[in-house]
């Protein structure tokens, strides 16, 4: 289990390596409630991402992370996800 | 059939990417010049395969033409789809993107064997690492219909979609489909096939087709209607369209640069290619029909030309057969030796062809062939002047289907 918590900048990188969409991780930081539909990434690119933390962590995230709306909200429950299984 | 005649289904946009060229004029202008496109296959991973020779499209960078997520969401065959019908649009004078009325346009592509090469990096990751490590765009970017469906995204075109998945000759049977649905009153339709063959597992899927060349020189894979014929070679690569309403496209002021006038598709089993004549006759006296053209009308064929003897004698016949006397008289040419079979993609890439020789006046040669043993008046060595106002193309599927596509010349279709 890592400690470290996922940054703005993670997700970033995440966004662009699943989904191909490219975001400023400044623009993610000053707007996280800026909707993940409206920078393009679907469902399917945050279910990729999802994905890809579940391996990286060897833990599960809660069902329906997929469904989060925003970077805050993401950031939020894998963040506190991961706590609470430290 | 008054009304479906006074809307008329016209072709105002090409957009190709094939082996021999990565926009339509300088497809055209291979084609024109007769010049060969089929090489050794250089793809990673094909190296050791039975299969040695196809059409390649080299040089292809498709970030050129679509953004980031359609790349990394989407297998190969829609990159190149993708790109065609950006080139499309943009013949078309067509803009995307929030367009005025998103409902008035749709899109239908004719797929043969869907993201192969998509498909293969998943699964090797599913076996080799776990169920956890398969991305989730496997679950659309293999898929038959995922170029319509990506196409319409990105484009933001809400009209009717669709996907023909009816054999090579399926490249034909969307053009149809794109005219009867503008001939229904949808304004236009982005219509086309590209298809991406040349990987791996792809290649291992075409090695079972006894169609298939395995030859080893270029020039000597793909010989259709000669005694050296030994089956054809595969390309990758296609064309789209935007077929739009006749009386919409003038008002637009946009060139028509031909008009689809008549389709008929026929069945007769996989690899019985005896069949195929009366199929293939069927199919062209069905397209003759519906275009109200008699067969001395028909100024150009454009051959299906598997390159297999019994289909090519299957094929010489049903010309025969479905325009009498006129069959061997009228020029034939199969610009596809040049390219190699892009499956179903071939057949619209030979409408490509076609609208450019009636522009040009200029039947395009068949590239490799030289000498043929059927009666065939087929175009060899160089490009025909010729005065074109109606052509006839062809197109049979390796598991038995059978096509013809009448097109005419855009000036031509007040007369």
């Amino acid at each position: 289990m890592i400690t470290a918590e996922l940054t703005f900048d993670d997700l970033a990188g995440l966004m662009k390596k699943a989904a191909g969409v490219t975001v400023d991780p400044q623009q993610l930081k000053q707007s996280p409630d800026y909707p993940f539909d409206a920078v393009g990434l679907d469902s399917l690119g945050l279910l990729g991402i999802v994905g890809e933390l579940e391996n990286r962590y060897g833990a599960s995230l809660p069902q329906d992370s997929e469904r989060c709306k925003t970077p805050r909200e993401f950031l939020d429950l894998v963040n506190s996800t991961l706590k609470a299984g430290a | 059939m008054s009304s479906e005649r006074a809307r008329g289904a016209a072709i105002t946009g090409i957009g190709v990417i094939a082996p021999n060229g990565l926009h339509a004029d300088a497809y055209w202008k291979s084609v024109r010049e007769g010049l060969g496109a089929l090489d050794r296959i250089t793809r990673e991973g094909c190296e050791d395969m039975p299969l040695r020779v196809g059409g390649e499209v080299r040089g292809f960078d498709p970030a050129d033409l679509i953004e980031e997520p359609f790349l990394v969401q989407t297998d190969r065959f829609t990159h190149f789809g993708m790109a065609a019908a950006a080139l499309a649009l943009d013949d078309a004078g067509l803009g995307r993107g929030n367009p005025a009325e998103p409902y008035s346009i749709g899109v239908v592509t004719a797929a043969g064997s869907g993201g192969g090469e998509f498909g293969q990096r998943e699964l090797q990751k599913l076996w080799g690492q776990g169920s956890k490590f398969v991305g989730p765009y496997q679950s659309i970017a293999w898929f038959y219909a995922a170029s319509t469906g990506q196409i319409s995204i990105w484009s933001g075109f809400k009209g009717p979609c669709g996907v023909v998945a009816s054999d090579e000759a399926g490249g034909l049977d969307a053009i149809a489909h794109a005219a009867r649905t503008v001939r229904r009153g949808t304004g236009a339709m982005v219509v086309g096939s590209a298809e991406a063959p040349l990987a791996p597992y792809s290649m291992v899927c075409q090695l079972g087709y006894p169609e298939l060349s395995t030859a080893e020189e270029p020039d000597r894979a793909y010989l259709p209607f000669t005694k050296g014929a030994r089956g054809f070679a595969p390309a990758e690569g296609g064309a789209m369209l935007v077929v739009e309403d006749e009386t919409r496209a003038r008002e637009r002021g946009t060139d028509i640069r031909a008009v689809v006038a008549g389709h008929s598709a026929t069945f007769t089993g996989a690899s019985r290619w005896e069949e195929s004549r009366e199929g293939l006759a069927r199919a062209i006296k069905g397209a003759l029909d519906e275009a109200g053209c008699a067969p001395e009308e028909i100024d150009v064929v454009f051959a299906d030309a598997m390159g297999v003897p019994e289909a090519d004698r299957a094929e010489a016949l049903a010309i025969a057969d479905a325009l009498g006397a006129h069959g061997s008289r009228v020029p034939v040419t199969a610009p596809k030796t040049g390219t190699g079979r892009a499956y179903c993609a071939a057949p619209v890439l030979d409408v490509v062809s076609a609208v450019f020789a009636m522009e040009n006046g200029l039947v395009p040669p068949t590239p490799n062939v030289f000498d043929i043993c059927h009666d065939l008046d087929l175009v060899m060595s160089r490009a025909r002047p010729a005065e074109l106002h109606t052509a006839l193309v062809l197109s049979r599927g390796l598991m038995g289907s059978n096509a013809a596509l009448v097109v005419r010349r855009g000036g031509d279709s007040a007369r």
